[in-house]
């Protein structure tokens, strides 16, 4: 993203070493949720565990229009990072809060569809695609509420200081990565655990 | 004379211009027609068969791509960023690939 913080003296390699720190975070994600991922996809076919298999009681609708309001918090999260290069702090505010609604709305959606999961008899201890499955989805689930606290607190401060300063900006910056990295995520989640027969 | 704040470019330190607002919108909305697409071809899996999978894999993919080069800028970062964030997801990719393929084989010895 955009350089909105160039201070020299936090650079070793061009780059500000918050920025490359959050950049090798996120890769080494990748490692986490392919773990996940991989455990999940491991037991999903697996016969002779007793029913229901999370596959039976996807609500594919439903899961769709979650992943649209996921995908849209990202054009917010842009929007608040765009609204900051302006030094549009007003729009800032505006477009991070956006995002966090957003994101708790697709929380919601999950509570939801854990809540509906159960009550149909499928539990963490059904059967290991249905441990697995809880397991995926409630770690990206935790991903996104870690997401919405830390864009609250942007938004908190930006309101206590009347705007972010540039120190700040490349905190939203960062915010802004992680947040587009756990969309990221949902869109392999949603294409290889929900999709993929 | 100045362009309107809406359709102004950004420019980072370095020089790089980013997308305007309405190209993230455009993106945005490239983003939803795919999701539109893969949960059609979710529901077309009768007639598309073993064309599916890859379909939905290729779909996934640009949407992917769409998201890190366009909303974290990758496009537009030092190229060391790419590989570094590139190779978390390679590695990862391989070493899941051969634990799916090693487990998958065990469990049908």
């Amino acid at each position: 993203m955009a350089d909105l913080a160039h201070t020299d003296e936090h650079e070793t390699l061009g780059v500000d070493n918050r920025k490359l720190a959050m950049w090798g975070f996120l890769a080494s994600e990748f490692m986490f949720f392919g773990a996940l991922i991989s455990t999940y996809l491991l037991y999903k076919g697996r016969a002779g565990m007793p029913p229901p298999y999370p596959r039976d009681l996807y609500d594919i609708p439903f899961t769709s229009i979650s992943s649209f309001v996921l995908l849209m918090s990202s054009l917010t999260m842009v929007m608040a990072h765009n609204a900051l290069t302006r030094k549009d702090q007003a729009n800032v505010r505006t477009w991070l809060l956006a995002t966090a609604m957003l994101g708790m709305v697709f929380i919601g959606g999950q509570v939801y569809e854990f809540s509906t999961f159960v009550q149909e008899g499928m539990t963490m201890r059904t059967n290991a695609a249905a441990s697995g499955f809880y397991l995926l989805t409630g770690f990206h689930g935790t991903h996104v509420l870690v997401g919405i606290i830390m864009l609250l607190s942007l938004f908190g401060i930006s309101r206590r200081q009347g705007g972010l300063s540039e120190a700040k900006g490349l905190n939203l910056e960062l915010v802004g990565l992680y947040w587009h990295f756990v969309d990221i995520i949902w869109i392999v989640i949603f294409t290889v655990v929900y999709l993929i027969p | 004379m100045d362009q309107p704040t809406e359709t102004r470019e950004v420019h980072t330190a370095e020089g790089h211009h980013h997308p305007t607002p309405r190209q993230y919108v455009q993106i945005a909305l490239l983003l939803g027609l795919l999701t539109a697409i893969e949960v059609g071809l979710f529901y077309a899996e009768p007639f598309f068969g073993d064309l599916v999978v890859p379909a939905l894999l290729v779909l996934a993919a640009v949407k992917f791509g769409l998201v890190v080069g366009y909303y974290m800028h990758l496009k537009y970062e030092k190229r060391f960023l790419t590989r570094l964030f590139g190779g978390g997801f390679v590695l990862a990719l391989m070493i899941y690939a051969v634990v799916l393929v090693a487990f998958g084989i065990m469990a049908n010895i």
